[in-house]
């Protein structure tokens, strides 16, 4: 038995894929204690614990961490002349006519940031020696009056050459045996002091959470005579073995959302689709990420909270628009929508626990294409009243009809949806219009066809049980880690050189992690060149494969930086400008022995029967059906709602729906 | 004599159609889109260190008139007189000549620019055979030339300062690209290599902005597109005549100073009276001290964008955007041949230390009669550092601009170390220089206690940035100010701290001028110490744990808590 608990901001969604099918259970989350909620999900679906061969587990409690800054007192030490660097940040402002701006609050105090002498240049040469007498008669005393549970150090140049951190590390861990200590270039080898520093000190700041949490996670296990394998996600898209995720906490955050890709990817990649762009609607936020080849798109920056993050992890866009988003009017008389959320409490208006403003589930109760009966399966109260009141203002102030309104809102939410798709898309240099769309989570279905037409996407993969695939992707990512480092070089004539030499030294690095880590040694490796023309001020990824690099020339890695270049910036591919490499960085996979698959979970579906919903300005005659009542070859021609206990599908005038083999649902633009 | 951006410059022509809300909603968020990626891509695919990691740039797309209608929120100082640099350019030759790959550039400060090293950019959106729109870019450039590298405090007039690209229309295949333009820019900058990929930077973000601005005309048709645009300005025109109906009528006066001009102690006073009538804002800068001999002269499209943020910030919520809707209730007027209105050839390189002085002048005027929404003075002054050394390899030119702590505000203490209001440049990270430059090191920068000015809320802290000099013959040129005028306090806030520049040789320690230039040697240390911000509000209604929490961060030491604050902190020393 596989098993997938996906730790949500209200709800904990367990899938479980065995000999005797699957089986799927959403039970409500516990947010003071994630693991209560986990196995709260466990006791409810029946499965005896010593019965999971794997266990994969996702939760938020390290963003939670850090967003409520719940993390353990955490140290900052840094080069001598700059300890203030947390604070300083890039001296930048986010809203520029906001006269009472203040930045992000770092996690680690300025009175917990300190400074050991030691210069190391930007070659690697060590201008000044790490003053080891200071450390010993300065530092440690510090640290240890200071009752910290980690610290984090990150010194200047490091990323070139580590020694004066792995000295300082190994000098801390020798006097203060009790302290978790994480160095940036375990972390990341890449340049810009503020970021990796930023990096690491989150690292560092969760470390102690994340181990809590999974030794009490384990304990419980133990008791519970599980014999199996327990696995962790990460923000890259892998899992990692529990234990292994100690030494890479970082990775843990952000995690939920690629679970989602996953288990999208996989799902469609059963039935031959490769090119995805993916779209997870729930309840507050929409995310949505670029799958490529079979390969999600990957980004190294990302910001928490207005941290920087520099780690590879998946380039997942977020915006504020979910089912609880707010539908309203600003003050100079435009709709909007969202980014507040009425959340899951108070909730919708329909809902009647107390939310008064109108929400896009209130809109879409109002304009049918959500049943009040058939919401969440049946297992949320709905008062459509309620919707239709709380809508009433906005109608008015537009002089629309209510569902004119509502409708309004939803068309206003898909665009919004759109943008934040372009940003990943078409800004990245991708067209839409080459992928399909892959929607999940609660109201994903519902929204994609009328995104999939502004987009110019002709084709929609609806996966089974579109409402948990997140969980499912637990069970169904590989396990992965990542390499990086910065090494500027001109890439000349000697550019493919470069690559197999970079590749041999970061292999036989990752190796080593690997076998610490526990993963497999089948491993499969792909290198990710960052380059630009000499002295640009970013890069722009250029990937390569393993197999490819033994036969691979300098004009070759020209061409194919020339076009990524082109691509994003609409200009470079023709340029004879040198051109360089910055950074590196490794993609370790040790793939899973074989995939879970998934399917309906067995339900009973209710007979066809005649609706009427409002979409694109009009009421519409529609038809309704239970997913289990889909059969074989049959089409299922718009305008339909397909409805299963996780989610609402809605098939648009157009559109037509038929299952495939695989369990999905296919939607194709007539 | 009155130059007046009166309303009348924005002869709207009346293109509102009866666009669906929801067309409008959407069409307007994808124009913000597309200014936005604009200036993204302008700043990532940039060579030079003060456009990549200083991130001294700004993009914004205009109306088929040149009426800016979304911007990308980057540089406050760049961004508000975009259209009147525009119109200059459209003086020479009238929109209706332009074909497609032509462009409009202008970097003149006597025709409607700003100062040289701003080079604005305007490319025509050609849709269905007719102009629709405009994508206009415009970045620091770091070296245009003129008589010392980076920056030529001496300079005499704006010819000194470097090269002069007067308002003028030019063709991309012909005149870029390789061709005479690029040549000539090439030839009289001193690092081409980067000057000229910023350039194309420039250019490529314009190319985006072109594309992403076609695609919207095929989705939804150029009608509709068009008519977002009209109505998008407008609904910053509504929202901000609206905020302007809620304040009292009446003439506010306020006023600040430069510290000097480099030449005597005389400090360059900035007069601003502001009126406020029912829904319409003036600000006149009567009174203000005639133009000066040194580069401190603010040419009117700096002041139009200094007053501009400064009444943007103070009296719409941030959330309003950026447009020429919001112009259009505003009038500003200077007296010509003042040092914000000069006279051709007055030299005006440093243009944003008075700039920031109109900032402070209109936000103390506002501050008698919307007291809640302005906040004390802080740094408010741009230090600009060009450290720079001709070695065999030819010019390496660092040029960078530091804040300080900004002033505090009804709500809040002021922002810690941070670029001052009208900019918003980030730091060079300290392994980017050590990439990149042999003749100097920074071996320090931090936080400086004790420079946020007491008050009910504090003023931010200053920072100080610390070089080691590697190299002989190293040339260093600065501008800073607030070195003699502390920043003030406000409803009884005491004032941030003062701004130094200093170089430790041989033992000894030399103060510079807040303007100067001097040669370096390898071994000196220079550092710049900025100003923090007033505090606001007197200090002793100040919160005791907010004191108790300044002096055990260090923000306040111990001793200065006591004296200034008049009590004994609780807080372990």
């Amino acid at each position: 038995m596989r098993v997938g608990i996906e730790v949500g901001g209200t709800f904990t969604d367990l899938v479980a894929i065995g000999p005797q099918g699957i089986h799927v259970t959403k039970v409500p989350s516990v947010p003071s204690a994630p693991d209560e909620g986990a196995f709260n999900a466990l006791v409810a679906s029946g499965i005896p614990i010593a019965s999971i061969e794997d266990l994969a587990h996702g939760s938020t409690v390290a963003t939670n961490a850090v967003l409520e800054r719940k993390g353990f007192p955490t140290a900052f030490v840094t080069t001598k002349g700059f300890r203030d660097i947390l604070a300083l940040q890039r001296h930048g402002r986010s809203r520029i006519y906001d006269l009472e701006y203040q930045k992000p609050a770092p996690v680690v105090a300025r009175s917990a940031s300190f400074e050991v002498c030691e210069r190391i240049l930007a070659d690697g040469a060590i201008e000044t020696p790490l003053d080891v007498a200071d450390v010993l008669a300065r530092l440690v005393p510090a640290l240890a009056h200071g009752s910290f549970e980690a610290v984090a150090i990150c010194l200047l140049n490091s990323f070139v050459n580590p020694a004066h951190e792995k000295s300082l590390r190994d000098l801390l861990i020798r006097s203060l045996p009790n302290l978790h200590v994480t160095i940036s270039s375990d972390i990341t080898r890449e340049f810009r002091e503020f970021e990796r520093a930023s990096t690491t000190t989150l690292s560092a700041y969760i470390q102690p959470v994340i181990d809590r949490y999974i030794s009490r996670f384990r304990r419980r296990l133990d008791a519970e005579g599980f014999r199996g394998r327990f696995s962790v996600m990460q923000s890259n898209g892998g899992r990692l073995p529990a234990e292994a995720m100690r030494a890479n906490a970082i990775s843990a955050l952000l995690s939920g959302p690629a679970a989602g890709v996953v288990g999208a990817m996989r799902q469609a990649g059963r039935s031959g689709f490769k090119n995805l762009v993916t779209l997870d609607i729930g309840g507050t936020s929409t995310d949505v990420c670029v799958v490529t080849d079979g390969t999600p798109q990957l980004t190294q920056e990302f910001q928490l909270d207005g941290l920087p993050i520099r780690i590879p992890l998946l380039d997942i866009n977020t915006i504020g628009a979910g089912g609880g988003s707010i539908v309203w009017v600003d003050e100079g008389g435009m709709l909007r929508v969202g980014p507040r959320s009425a959340g899951a409490d108070p909730g919708p208006a329909c809902y009647v626990r107390g939310g008064i403003e109108p929400t896009l589930t209130d809109a879409h109760v109002v304009r049918g294409t959500v049943r009040p009966e058939a919401f969440l399966g049946g297992r949320m109260r709905i008062d459509a009243e309620a919707a239709a009141r709380a809508l009433e203002p906005i109608a008015k102030h537009f002089g629309l009809t209510l569902e004119a309104a509502a409708d309004s809102a939803i068309a206003l939410a898909n665009a919004n949806i759109v943008r934040a798709i372009q940003l990943i898309s078409t800004e990245r240099g991708r067209d839409p219009r080459d992928y399909v769309l892959v929607p999940y989570g609660g109201a994903g279905p519902l929204h994609a066809a009328k995104v999939a037409e502004e987009l110019g996407i002709s084709t929609i993969v609806v996966p089974p049980a579109a409402g948990i695939i997140s969980a499912y992707g637990l069970i169904a990512s590989d396990f992965v880690l990542f390499e990086s480092m910065t090494h500027r070089v001109v890439a000349d004539d000697s550019a493919a050189q470069v690559l197999r030499d970079v590749f041999a030294v970061m292999r036989s690095r990752a190796l080593e992690r690997a076998a610490a880590s526990g993963l497999r040694s089948d491993l499969v490796f792909t290198l990710t060149a960052e380059m630009r023309f000499v002295g640009q001020a970013f890069e722009v990824p250029v990937p390569f494969s393993e197999a490819e690099l033994e036969s691979l020339d300098a004009s070759e890695v020209r061409q194919r930086f020339g076009d990524a270049h082109q691509r994003v910036y609409f200009f470079g591919g023709e340029a004879a400008k040198p051109i360089e490499f910055v950074s590196f960085r490794l993609g370790v996979v040790a793939p899973l022995e074989s995939l879970p698959l998934l399917a309906d979970a067995d339900e009973a579906g209710s007979q066809p029967r005649p609706i009427s919903l409002f979409d694109s300005k009009a009421w519409r005659d529609a038809h309704l059906l239970h997913r289990a009542a889909m059969s074989g070859q049959a089409f299922t021609a718009g305008p339909a709602l397909i409805e299963d206990s996780t989610s609402t599908l809605y098939v648009p005038a157009g559109w037509m729906a038929q299952l495939d083999a695989n369990h999905s649902t296919i939607l194709e633009r007539r | 004599m009155q130059e007046r951006a009166s309303e009348e410059r924005h002869s709207e022509i009346e293109t509102r159609f009866a666009l669906d809300p929801l067309d409008y909603a959407v069409i307007s968020q994808a124009l913000i889109a597309i200014a936005r990626e604009m200036g993204t891509k302008l700043i990532r695919s940039s060579y030079s260190n003060i456009v990549r990691e200083a991130q001294d740039a700004s993009a914004a797309l205009f109306d088929a008139e040149g009426n800016v209608v979304a911007q990308a929120e980057l540089i406050p100082m760049h961004l508000g007189s975009m259209s009147e640099i525009f119109q200059a350019c459209v003086a020479q030759c009238p929109i209706t000549d332009l074909r497609p790959g032509d462009f409009y550039i202008n970097n003149d400060p006597y025709g409607g620019g700003q100062h040289l090293q701003d080079v604005f950019i305007f490319t025509p959106i050609f849709a269905g055979n007719r102009i629709v729109a405009f994508a206009g870019t415009v970045a620091h450039h770091l070296d245009l030339g003129g008589g010392n590298p980076g920056m030529t405090p001496d300079a005499v007039d704006v010819h000194a300062e470097g090269l002069i690209i007067p308002p003028s229309r030019y063709t991309y295949d012909r005149d870029w690209n390789g061709g005479p333009l690029e040549r000539l820019i090439a030839a009289n900058v001193r690092v081409p290599s980067q000057t000229i990929g910023d350039f194309y930077a420039q250019f490529a973000a314009n190319a985006i902005g072109t594309a992403r601005t076609t695609e919207l005309c095929v989705r939804y048709g150029i009608p509709s597109v068009l008519a977002a645009m009209s109505e998008l300005m407008h609904y910053s025109e509504r929202c901000f005549r609206a905020a302007l109906r809620a304040i009292p009528d009446g003439t506010y006066h306020g006023e600040d100073a430069v510290d000097d001009d480099g030449l005597d102690d005389q400090p360059l006073v900035v007069k601003a009276a502001v009126t406020i009538e029912h829904d319409q804002v003036s600000v006149d800068y009567a009174g203000t001290c005639g133009q000066v001999k040194r580069n401190l002269n603010c040419p009117w499209a700096s002041t139009v964008s200094a007053t501009l943020a400064a009444i943007k910030s103070a009296l719409t919520s941030p959330d309003i955007p950026f447009n020429e809707g919001f112009k259009r209730p505003i009038s500003i007027g200077a007296p010509k041949g003042t040092l914000v209105n000069p006279h051709y050839p007055a030299p005006v390189r440093a243009r944003l230390l008075p700039a920031y002085r109109c900032f402070n002048a209109v936000l103390k005027a506002l501050a008698q009669v919307v007291p809640d929404q302005v906040i004390a003075g802080g740094n408010d002054s741009t230090h600009a550092l060009a450290i720079s050394h001709l070695g065999p390899q030819g010019y390496r030119v660092y040029l960078e601009i530091y804040g300080g702590g900004f002033g505090a505000g009804p709500r809040r203490d002021g922002c810690d170390a941070v670029d001052s209001p009208l900019s918003n440049c980030t730091n060079t990270p300290v392994e980017a220089t050590d990439m990149d430059f042999e003749h100097f090191r920074v071996i320090g920068y931090g936080l400086l206690p004790d420079t946020g000015g007491p008050g009910k809320q504090r003023g931010g802290l200053g920072l100080f940035r610390r070089f080691l000099i590697l190299k002989d013959g190293t040339n260093f040129a600065t501008y800073t100010d607030r070195v003699r005028l502390a920043p003030y306090g406000l409803f009884g806030g005491d004032q941030g701290s003062r701004t130094r520049i200093e170089i430790e040789r041989d033992g000894r320690v030399i103060k510079l001028k807040s303007k100067d230039r001097v040669d370096l040697r390898a071994g000196d240390v220079l550092t710049l110490y900025s100003s923090g911000g007033g505090g606001y509000g007197p200090p002793a209604d100040r919160d005791p744990r907010l004191i108790d929490q300044d002096i055990a961060q260090g923000y306040v030491s111990a001793s200065a808590g006591a004296q200034l604050y008049g009590r004994k902190s609780s807080a372990v020393p």
